[in-house]
């Protein structure tokens, strides 16, 4: 299974009931958004004039660039398919691309803040909230879209979804044949893939050619700068067991409190 | 920056770690994943409260609250809505920030600054009331009832409203809704086939949708956008006709780029030609129609070809907009428009839309014009009292109407030269009510020195918009998320479906908070100030819904219990009423001093170096009513100027740089906005979005985000027939670094 999001531009008014509506549902800051609108245009496409939109989102994609970058400690984690009740066991950092739906998650808990899954996504689709700071990390945390995870496993749909005017997006999974998203593939549905890139983005718009075509031209990215990217990553991972170590502080010990303490006052006066 | 290791932090972090590290590894094998604090919890488990009704715009879908630990934390479509489902707009998604905007108002209070420069003292409601009720009194007492004006907007404005307008028997009342922006339309219609046309076109089942400035997308009701996607997605044609190639122009089939104020003479012209080619719909017309001889002999000189020159469109293309209607009549959507005050010459291209519409015999047919058949519910308010003398503004000396097609109330601009010149009568006591006049109405100093020269003003709002700072008591109201009110009522937007009607009433989802109170209560406690205690209709907001849903044989309970939306079965809306009638010609009309056919008045073009300015909506603000939410303001934080992008290259500007704006009185914006260039305007306009720049500090959200469009309108025109404003003939020049740019002339 792959959930996957269509959003059809034909239908898309550019009204931004599907941003608010995710700022709603998950307290999402207010400069911050885990989905956005921008306006595209107008402006001319050959010899046609075109404006449309580019509702973005996190692409879940089938090579997330995002999860393999992830430093944090790995731990083994058991998934469980919500529709079959089957368990699989993987190893994963603090983001991992789930076994059974195909949607890339965060565990906050773990997350170290380092905003190496931030840099390497080519759409922005992720931000670190420096407002949630806990003893894991000063820095905050990773944040972004789920596809309602929650929602969509209690068998409801993501709140964009359900709040979305025109019925211009459309959720299921593009591997059952079958789903509307699947039709729609079938139609031409395309993600929008980083120049050079084979990440399988699976949010994918359908519309109007001359739309596409202003939409693809406009905002098709760049892939990230893997050396600045893996640098950072490399450093923070280095301190990661600082983090973990402040974590577990209960564990440490009176020696290892005062030393994670001096860590912290000592720090703050850079 | 989410990343800042230092090297210093590096190194004491990495000595820690070799103490901690065997403890880490532990606890980190024996558990799973512990949820995070920081990992929102959802919506799902939340309590679900029925009985909303928004009120973000007018449109007011029906809504469910999901509240957690009494806090109303999210707003959804109701799914038994019929109307909206489980949609709502942008707005209707950030209602939960006006709720709890910190801005908004809380308390009485008295303003012991200066008006327009107030100082605010918190006082107890019985001060406020107590001030309020004497004040109009003494007003009334002094110069009568007619001494009063009042602007109300929006679903608790109503109740006030007869209050002053039936009972204390003031006849000044201008209602934004009307004067600013559908009166005119209405009224028209009404001259036309007797009726207010809403926006009641049957988009769902049409061959063709014809939009004469409609945006939608950036103009959102979420039904009607439902019914207007449902028509395109079934195959619709879309005819935009609009300077701008706007959200709607951007779906279209063709687009007219028209010549901004020609648009009667466009409508004229496809009129004109489909006469001429004989393609109007004869039987309708010899059954339903009235005048229709006059009519074609009064606009037979609108050729294309002229109206191509005058509009500067092409010949072929306004044969090809006829011909697209005319050969899909008469399943064909020609939407009467709603916000249609733009150039004073208004009434009469309203009065060619309705016609068309006969033209094309599509009334009462699928995809044409169709009212839905709702149901009736009570309409509690004040009585009508008998008053001594009758005062009327727009009556002459010689017992004359001024504006003969006004809409209800009184036309705006005579209500302030009445004010001003203290004739025929002095105005002196003001109430407004849920309105903006200041970035509503245009000539924002006209309406200052009317507001300076009252005796009394006083404002009730949920928020300190810009004409807050003019009053003297400012009084808090609760939201419409925490009061009973309105009853919303409707049918099913296609239909193609199954008939049914809703009925669905107001109920607080949450209490209210600080000292808001609501509309009954404010009305009732300063009528017994004013000496009108046993006219009081009503004791409460709540008994007074109660006996408005009586009449549809429900009660606040019943719709509780049926998840806040009644749904019974409906009527076919397509029966044509027997007495209905489209009268091309209005003998009356012509009597009253006016064209009788629909005729096109030129309005004054752009002096040299100026382009018009248009404005229109934005899909995240609903007038300026919006301006202060701040999820609303992040998703779009200013209104961009449109610039055509081969005018810009000449000016020497750039998508993004920052311009001010002088008009053609010399009047500037107060503040600044960007440039977005673009192939997709004319050169002879340029157009902002409306609903921004507040000038009131108290707004920190909203005040100076963009520019106020409004602010740039001084000069006035006034529709004759109607008496309504036209407010896009105003020219301006941009502002960049201190310099004043001139735009250059389109040719």
């Amino acid at each position: 299974m792959q959930y996957g999001m269509i959003i059809d531009l034909e239908r898309c008014v550019g009204c931004h009931a599907c941003t608010i509506a995710c700022k709603a549902e998950w307290e999402v800051p207010v400069e911050f958004g885990r989905n956005w609108v921008y306006r595209i245009g107008p402006a001319m496409v050959g010899e046609e004039m075109a404006s449309t939109y580019y509702p973005g989102l996190c692409n879940h994609c089938t090579n997330p660039p995002c999860v393999d970058e992830c430093p944090a400690d790995t731990i083994e984690m058991t998934f469980t398919d919500v529709k079959s009740g089957k368990k699989e066991t993987m190893e994963v950092a603090a983001t991992w691309k789930d076994p059974f739906d195909g949607t890339v998650q965060i565990d906050k808990s773990r997350c170290i803040g380092c905003g190496a899954c931030a840099d390497v996504c080519p759409y922005n689709a992720r931000f670190i909230d420096p407002s949630q700071t806990d003893d894991v990390s000063d820095d905050g945390k990773a944040d972004k879209c789920t596809y309602c995870k929650p929602r969509v496993d209690a068998g409801g749909v993501p709140a964009c979804v359900q709040t979305c005017i025109t019925g211009a997006r459309i959720f299921g999974d593009l591997d059952d044949p079958d789903s509307e998203v699947s039709q729609y593939v079938k139609k031409g549905a395309k993600g929008i893939e980083p120049t050079d890139g084979e990440l399988g983005p699976n949010s994918r718009y359908y519309g109007k050619k001359k739309d596409i075509d202003l939409l693809f031209s406009s905002h098709t990215p760049e892939l990230a700068d893997m050396t600045q990217v893996r640098r950072r990553a490399m450093l923070a991972s280095m301190a990661r067991p600082a983090a973990k170590a402040v974590k577990n502080l209960g564990l440490l010990g009176v020696i290892g409190a005062i030393a994670a303490k001096h860590s912290i006052d000592s720090e703050s006066q850079d | 920056m989410a990343f800042n290791l230092t090297r210093r932090k590096f190194l004491q972090s990495a000595s820690l770690a070799a103490v901690a590290l065997p403890l880490s590894k532990a606890i980190a094998s024996e558990s799973g994943v512990a949820r995070s604090p920081f990992e929102p919890v959802g919506s799902l488990g939340d309590t679900t409260v029925v009985g909303g009704i928004c009120e973000m715009c007018f449109w007011r879908c029906q809504l469910i609250g999901k509240t957690r630990d009494g806090r109303l934390v999210k707003l959804e479509g109701n799914p038994k809505s019929i109307d909206n489902g489980t949609s709502i707009c942008a707005r209707g998604n950030a209602g939960i920030k006006l709720l709890y905007d910190p801005d908004r108002l809380k308390y009485p209070l008295k303003n012991v600054g200066e008006r327009g420069a107030p100082k605010w003292k918190r006082i107890s409601w019985k001060e406020a009331l107590d001030e309020c009720g004497q004040k109009l009194k003494k007003v009334t007492d002094k110069y009568g009832p007619q001494g009063t004006c009042i602007f109300p907007h929006g679903s608790t404005a109503k109740y006030p409203m007869h209050f002053f307008e039936r009972t204390v028997g003031t006849p000044n009342v201008s209602e934004a809704s009307f004067f600013q922006c559908r009166g005119i339309r209405d009224t028209a219609y009404l001259a036309t086939i007797g009726k207010a046309p809403g926006e009641k076109v049957d988009m769902p089942n049409a061959k063709v949708i014809f939009l004469l400035g409609g945006h939608f997308g950036e103009n959102v009701h979420v039904s009607h956008i439902k019914s207007y996607m449902k028509g395109l997605q079934n195959g619709a044609k879309l005819i935009v006709v609009d300077p701008r190639y706007s959200a709607s122009a951007a779906k279209s089939d063709i687009w007219v780029k028209i010549k901004p104020g020609t648009d009667t003479a466009f409508l004229l012209a496809i009129m004109q030609y489909i006469v001429e080619n004989k393609k109007h719909a004869i039987d309708f017309i010899d059954e339903y129609g009235d005048g229709f001889d006059e009519f074609a002999e009064a606009i037979k000189g609108w050729t294309v070809e002229k109206a191509a020159k005058e509009c500067d469109v092409t010949v072929k293309q306004i044969k090809e907009v006829a011909d697209m209607l005319a050969d899909n009549a008469p399943n064909v959507s020609i939407h009467p428009g709603r916000h249609v005050s733009w150039y004073g010459n208004d009434f009469q291209r309203q009065r060619s839309l309705a016609c068309l519409t006969g033209l094309l015999g599509a009334y009462y047919v699928k995809g044409g014009w169709v009212p839905a058949v709702g149901p009736k519910v009570g309409k509690t308010s004040w009585a009508h009292k008998e008053h001594e003398e009758e005062h009327n503004l727009n009556v002459n000396s010689d017992d004359e109407y001024l504006h003969p097609y006004t809409p209800p109330g009184t036309p705006t601009e005579l209500i302030r030269d009445a004010a001003l010149t203290g004739n025929p009568y002095p105005i002196k006591g003001c109430v407004i009510w849920g309105q903006n006049p200041i970035q509503t109405i245009p000539g924002q100093e006209k309406m200052k020195d009317v507001l300076r020269q009252m005796d009394f003003v006083m404002c009730v709002d949920v928020m300190p918009t810009d004409v807050t700072m003019w009053a003297d008591i400012l009084l808090p109201e609760v939201s419409y998320l925490e009061r009973y009110d309105y009853i919303k009522t409707g049918t099913q937007w296609d239909f193609s479906e199954k008939h049914q009607q809703y009925i669905s009433a107001r109920m607080p989802m949450v209490p209210p908070l600080f000292e808001r109170k609501d509309q009954v209560y404010i009305t009732n406690e300063i009528a017994k100030r004013m000496g009108y205690e046993k006219d009081i209709p009503i004791n409460s907001i709540e008994e007074l819904v109660e006996k408005n849903l009586k009449v549809a044989g429900l009660s606040l309970e019943q719709l509780r219990k049926e998840n806040g939306i009644h749904i019974r079965e409906g009527k076919n809306p397509y029966q044509m009423p027997e007495d209905f009638e489209v009268i091309f010609y209005n003998e009356d009309i012509e009597d009253a001093g006016f064209p009788g056919a629909p005729t096109y008045v030129p309005v004054e073009q752009p002096p040299a170096g100026f382009a018009r300015l248009l404005y229109g909506r934005v899909p995240v603000h609903t007038f300026n009513r919006s301006q202060n939410n701040v999820w609303l303001n992040h998703a779009m934080p200013s209104n961009p100027v449109w610039l055509n992008d081969a005018l810009a290259s000449k000016m020497g500007l750039k998508d993004g740089d920052e311009v001010g704006f002088i008009n053609q009185d010399g009047f500037k914006s107060r503040t600044t906005t960007t440039v977005k260039t673009t192939p997709g305007i004319r050169g002879d306009c340029v157009y902002m979005g409306h609903g921004y720049g507040s000038a009131n500090p108290l707004m920190s959200v909203g005040v100076n985000a963009g520019v106020d469009d409004t602010s740039l309108i001084t000069k006035i025109a006034v529709d004759p027939e109607t008496g309504a404003h036209g407010m896009r003939n105003n020219f301006v020049k941009f502002i960049k670094d201190g310099k004043i740019i001139d735009i250059p002339s389109a040719a």
